[in-house]
C-alpha cells in the first residue's frame, strides 16, 4: 500500500558529496522562535488526502494521525484502543458493534457519524474504486450495517485474529463525497481541499512546496485536545543533504527523513538530535524458485548460510537496523522467537555439496554435474543501500563459490522485471502498511498466489505444509493460537528459504534541540504530531 | 518581421507535434508503468488491473495515442497519474517558479558573460584576462549539481555556522513565516531565495558566454572599421563598447537561443537539489513516476519554450544587426 520513491542515482552520489565535506560541523543556535509555528521537512509531496484511494505512506499518517479520526488507534504496545468508536462489543467471532463517539466534528461543522463510516466502506469496498483500504484492511469483512448514528455493525466473512485492527482507517465524510464516482474518486477535487475530522485542517497545499496544517481548537479532549503547535508547515525538500543543510540553519524543525551515513554529523551537533525507531520496512533476497539452481531449497538455504547480516548492519546501516527472518516484524506482539540462519560458511559449503554443485575446474565457482556454474543474476534497484547491499552479498556468495552478476537498474524497471518474475534472484523490501501479522506471509508465500501473473509471489513458493500454516494462521481466532502457527511458518520459512530475509531498517529522523514533544515509534513518524511543539 | 515571424510559429506546429509523439511512443516503450507505484502485498493483481483500466492503460498504444492527441488539440491535458490533479493545474503551478528561475538566470548570465568577455578581450593576454579564463573554464566545466551543493554548503550551511552576516537560505521560493512579514520583507524574502540557485544557473552558462564574446570581440576589434574609429580620435571607452560590441554581440545572441535547452535542463538538477518547486523538478518526479500525462505536458511545454526562446534570438539578431532582414 505505500512505497518509498527511489532515490535517484544522481541525488544519491550527491548526498554523499555533501555529507562528506561537511562532516563534523557543529552549528550554533538559530532564531526558532516562530510563534507556534513547526517546521518539517519530508523528503516527496503527498498524494490526495482520501483514505479509500490514498497508497503512500507519509500521506495515510497524516490522514490518520493529523486530518481525520480513525475508529480505532494503536496505543504504543500496539494494542487496539478506542478512538473514534469509544466503545466496541464483539458480536461472538463473527461481527462487532461500533459505538461511535458524539463530540468528534467534521472540519465543517457537521458530526462524523455511522453513514460517513457505512459510505466510506461501501466506496472501499466497490471495486471501480481500485481501493488499497479494501486490500489492506477489509479483505475480511463482509458487510456494515448503520444502526442508528452513532452505532455500526460490521460482519466478518469468518473468525480471524486480530480482527480489530481491520478498522485502523478513518472515515470521510459522506456529505462532500457522495456525488463522486468510485471511479473518479482518485481525482477528486475534496482529496487536494479535504474536509477533514482530525486535530488540524489542512490550511494550504502548494504542490511540491509545502503543505500547512492548522490546529482544531476544539478537538476532543479524550482524543488528545488541541495540537500543541498552531501551525505545522510540512516542506518538501527532495536532496537528504539539502535537509540536513536546513536543519542545521534552522528552515526547518524536523528532518523526516535522514540517511544512515548522516547521523554521525547529527549525534555531534549539540543543536541536534536523532531520532531512531524500529521501522516497518524488510529488506530480503528473493530467489527465483522456479529457476534453476534456486529450485532446491538445499542451495537456497547454503545461501542464506553465507550471506552474512550482521556485517551488512553492522557496516552499511550503521548500526540502524536489525536481522530479520520473515515479514513479520521484530517488535510485532505476534513476532515468533526465530533467530534467522547464522552466518556459516561451513554449512553453506556442505549443503552445496550435498546438491551436487561442486568446485570442478578449480576456478572458483561451483558448477553442476553436467558443467553448469553456479551463476545467476542478482537484480535490484539504483538506490544507493540497494546497491551497496547486494555488492557485499556478492562478495559473501563468491565465498561459496556462487558467482552473482549485478543487474542495477532504475526503480521502475527493475519492478517490472521483479513482477512478471523475469529474474534469477532479486534484493527487494516490502513496506508493511498495518500490525496485521498474517496479510503479508500469505500474499508473499501462499501457493494460490504463485500462479497469479504480477502477483506478490514473485518466488512463486509454495508448499502444501506452508499453505495449511498460513491458512490455519488467519484463521485462528485468539492471538495465542495464532502465535504458534506463525511460529512454526517461520522455522518453516527459514528451512526453505525461498527468500532470505535480511534486514529491518530502522527509520532515522532529526530534530533540533528545541522541539518538545517528538517521540517516534513504528506506528510511523508523524504518530505524535499533535503534541510536537516548536520552543 | 510579421510575415517570417508568422511562418516560423506556423511552422514551428508540425515540428512540436512530432516532438510530442516521439516522446508519447518512447514512454510507451520504457519498462515499468504507473499504477506499479502500489509495488506492495497487499495489492492483489485484481486491484492492479483495476487501477490500469481507471488510468486508462490496459489500452492499446494506437488508442491512447489516438485519444491523447483529440483531448490534446483541444485543449486538455488529461490528469496526473501520481498527483491526481489536471495536468493544467500542475504546469500552472510550476511554471511561474521556473520561468522566474529562468528569465533571472538568462538576464544574469548574458550580463556577467558579456562584461566578463570584454574586459578579457580589452586586456588580451594580461593577468585579468588568464585568471578569468582559468575561472570561467572551471565553472564551463563543473556540473551544476556540484556547483549547487558547493554554494550551498559554503553560502547557507557554513556561512550560518560561521556566523557570516548574509546566510542564503538552501531550500525553497519562500520563506515559512512569508505571509507574516512586511512588504519589504517579502521581496528581499524572495530575493534571498533566489540567489543560490539563480547564481548556480548563471556560472555555468557565463562561462560560455564570456569565451563567445571575448572571442568575437578579439576578432572584431582587429578590423578596419575599429582602427577608423580609433584614428578619428574617439575615446577607447565609446570604440569598445559602441562600436566593437554591437558587432560582437551578433553571435553571441543566438547563442543565448541555442542556451535554452541547456538551461532548462540545468533546472531539473538544480530545482531538486534547492527544492525549487518549478518544471525541473515536475519533470524529474514525474519520470521516475512514469507520470505519462505530466511528462508529455512538461516536456511540451519545455519545446515550446525553446522554439520561442530560438525565435526571439532570430528577432534580436534583426535587431542588432541591421545588414539582416526578414522577409
Amino acid at each position: 500500500m505505500k512505497q518509498r520513491s527511489p532515490a535517484s542515482a544522481a541525488s544519491v552520489s550527491l548526498c554523499v558529496a555533501l555529507a562528506a565535506l561537511s562532516a563534523g560541523c557543529g552549528g550554533d543556535g538559530a532564531p526558532e522562535s516562530t510563534g507556534g509555528t513547526l517546521v518539517v521537512g519530508v523528503r516527496s509531496d503527498f498524494s490526495g488526502f482520501n483514505a479509500i484511494t490514498n497508497s503512500s505512506q507519509y500521506t495515510d499518517e497524516l490522514i490518520k494521525y493529523a486530518l481525520f479520526t480513525p475508529i480505532v488507534q494503536y496505543d504504543e504496545s500496539l494494542g487496539v484502543r478506542p478512538w473514534l468508536a469509544e466503545s466496541w462489543e464483539l458480536d461472538g467471532d463473527s461481527a462487532v458493534v461500533f459505538t461511535l463517539r458524539s463530540d468528534v466534528r467534521w472540519h465543517d461543522g457537521e458530526p462524523v457519524d455511522a453513514r460517513d463510516v457505512a459510505f466510506t466502506f461501501e466506496r472501499a469496498k466497490d471495486p471501480e474504486a481500485a481501493s488499497l483500504l479494501a486490500e489492506a484492511y477489509l479483505s475480511q469483512v463482509a458487510r456494515a450495517d448503520v444502526i442508528d448514528a452513532r452505532t455500526i455493525r460490521f460482519a466478518y466473512e469468518r473468525p480471524h485474529a486480530q480482527a480489530l485492527e481491520n478498522f485502523w482507517w478513518a472515515p470521510m465524510p459522506e456529505h462532500r463525497l457522495a456525488d463522486v464516482s468510485p471511479a473518479e474518486l482518485r481525482n477528486a477535487d475534496f482529496n487536494r481541499a479535504p474536509v477533514g475530522s482530525g486535530p488540524f485542517r489542512l490550511a494550504e497545499w502548494r504542490a511540491n512546496e509545502r503543505v500547512v496544517l492548522e490546529a482544531v481548537e476544539d478537538f476532543p479532549e479524550e482524543l488528545g485536545g488541541r495540537p500543541s503547535a498552531e501551525r505545522v508547515v510540512i516542506r518538501v525538500i527532495p536532496e537528504a543533504a539539502t535537509r540536513l543543510t536546513e536543519l542545521v540553519t534552522g528552515g526547518i524543525h524536523v528532518d523526516i527523513d535522514v540517511a544512515p551515513d548522516q547521523t554521525d554529523q547529527i549525534e555531534a551537533s549539540p543543536d541536534l538530535e536523532l531520532l531512531s525507531f524500529p521501522g516497518r520496512t524488510v529488506y530480503f533476497v528473493a530467489w527465483n524458485n522456479l529457476r534453476e539452481p534456486f529450485t532446491d531449497a538445499r542451495v537456497r538455504r547454503a545461501l542464506g548460510y553465507a550471506i552474512n547480516r550482521e556485517e551488512i548492519i553492522a557496516a552499511l546501516l550503521e548500526g540502524h537496523g536489525a536481522p530479520a527472518v520473515s515479514p513479520i516484524p521484530p517488535w510485532s506482539p505476534l513476532a515468533p522467537a526465530v533467530e534467522p540462519l547464522p552466518h556459516d560458511t561451513a554449512a553453506a559449503d556442505r549443503l552445496l555439496e550435498e546438491a551436487g554443485w561442486l568446485d570442478r575446474d578449480g576456478d572458483g565457482v561451483r558448477e553442476s554435474e553436467n558443467g553448469a556454474p553456479l551463476r545467476f543474476t542478482l537484480l535490484t534497484s539504483d538506490r544507493a543501500l540497494n546497491r551497496a547491499v547486494v555488492e557485499v552479498v556478492q562478495s559473501h556468495l563468491r565465498r561459496v563459490g556462487a558467482d552473482a552478476r549485478l543487474q542495477v537498474t532504475e526503480f521502475q524497471t527493475m519492478l517490472a522485471q521483479f513482477r512478471s518474475r523475469e529474474y534469477d534472484a532479486a534484493f527487494a523490501n516490502w513496506v508493511l502498511d498495518n500490525f496485521q501479522v498474517g496479510t503479508a506471509p500469505f500474499a508473499l508465500f501462499h501457493s494460490s498466489q504463485a500462479e497469479i501473473a504480477g502477483s506478490a509471489n514473485r518466488t512463486s513458493y509454495g508448499t502444501p505444509a506452508a499453505d495449511s500454516l498460513l491458512e490455519a494462521g488467519r484463521a485462528a481466532v485468539t492471538p495465542e493460537d495464532a502465535a504458534v502457527f506463525w511460529a512454526d511458518f517461520v522455522r518453516l520459512l527459514k528451512e526453505d528459504q525461498p527468500a532470505t530475509f535480511m534486514f529491518w531498517l530502522d527509520e532515522l529522523a532529526g530534530k533540533r534541540a528545541g522541539v518538545t514533544g517528538v517521540d517516534m515509534d513504528p506506528r510511523g513518524e508523524f504518530r505524535g504530531l499533535a503534541d510536537w511543539a516548536p520552543r | 518581421m510579421t510575415g517570417f515571424i508568422t511562418r516560423r510559429v506556423l511552422g514551428a506546429i508540425p515540428l512540436l507535434l512530432a516532438v510530442a509523439t516521439l516522446i508519447f511512443i518512447v514512454l510507451d516503450l520504457a519498462p515499468g508503468d504507473p499504477a506499479a507505484q502500489y509495488f506492495n502485498p497487499n495489492v492483489p493483481p485484481e486491484v492492479y488491473e483495476q487501477l490500469r483500466r481507471n488510468l486508462g492503460l490496459d489500452q492499446p498504444l494506437a488508442t491512447r495515442y489516438g485519444k491523447w492527441l483529440g483531448s490534446f488539440l483541444t485543449g486538455d491535458f488529461g490528469y496526473s497519474f501520481a498527483q491526481n490533479r489536471p495536468v493544467a493545474n500542475v504546469v500552472l503551478d510550476a511554471l511561474p517558479n521556473t520561468l522566474l528561475l529562468a528569465v533571472v538566470a538568462i538576464g544574469a548570465m548574458f550580463v556577467v558573460g558579456v562584461l566578463v568577455g570584454v574586459l578579457q578581450a580589452v586586456r588580451q593576454h594580461g593577468w585579468a584576462d588568464r585568471i578569468l579564463s582559468v575561472i570561467g573554464l572551471f565553472f564551463y566545466s563543473m556540473p551544476s549539481f556540484w556547483l549547487a551543493l558547493m554554494l550551498m554548503l559554503v553560502f547557507s550551511l557554513k556561512a550560518h555556522q560561521w556566523g557570516w552576516p548574509i546566510a542564503f537560505p538552501a531550500t525553497g521560493i519562500t520563506s515559512f513565516d512569508y505571509e507574516f512579514l512586511s512588504p519589504w520583507g517579502k521581496f528581499t524574502d524572495r530575493l534571498s531565495h533566489l540567489v543560490l540557485p539563480a547564481t548556480t544557473l548563471t556560472l555555468v552558462l557565463a562561462a560560455g558566454v564570456a569565451r563567445y564574446t571575448r572571442g568575437q570581440m578579439l576578432e572584431v576589434i582587429r578590423q578596419d572599421y575599429i582602427r577608423t574609429a580609433r584614428a578619428k580620435g574617439l575615446p577607447e571607452r565609446t570604440v569598445v563598447l559602441k562600436h566593437a560590441l554591437r558587432n560582437s554581440l551578433i553571435p553571441v545572441v543566438t547563442l543565448v537561443g541555442l542556451y535554452l535547452p541547456l538551461l532548462f535542463s540545468g533546472t531539473v538538477f538544480v530545482e531538486t537539489i534547492f527544492s525549487w518547486p518549478g518544471m525541473g523538478r515536475v519533470i524529474f518526479d514525474a519520470i521516475s513516476q512514469r507520470d505519462a500525462p505530466v511528462i508529455m505536458a512538461t516536456s511540451f511545454v519545455f519545446a515550446t519554450l525553446v522554439v520561442i526562446g530560438n525565435l526571439l534570438a532570430d528577432v534580436l539578431y534583426a535587431v542588432v544587426d541591421p545588414r539582416i532582414r526578414y522577409d
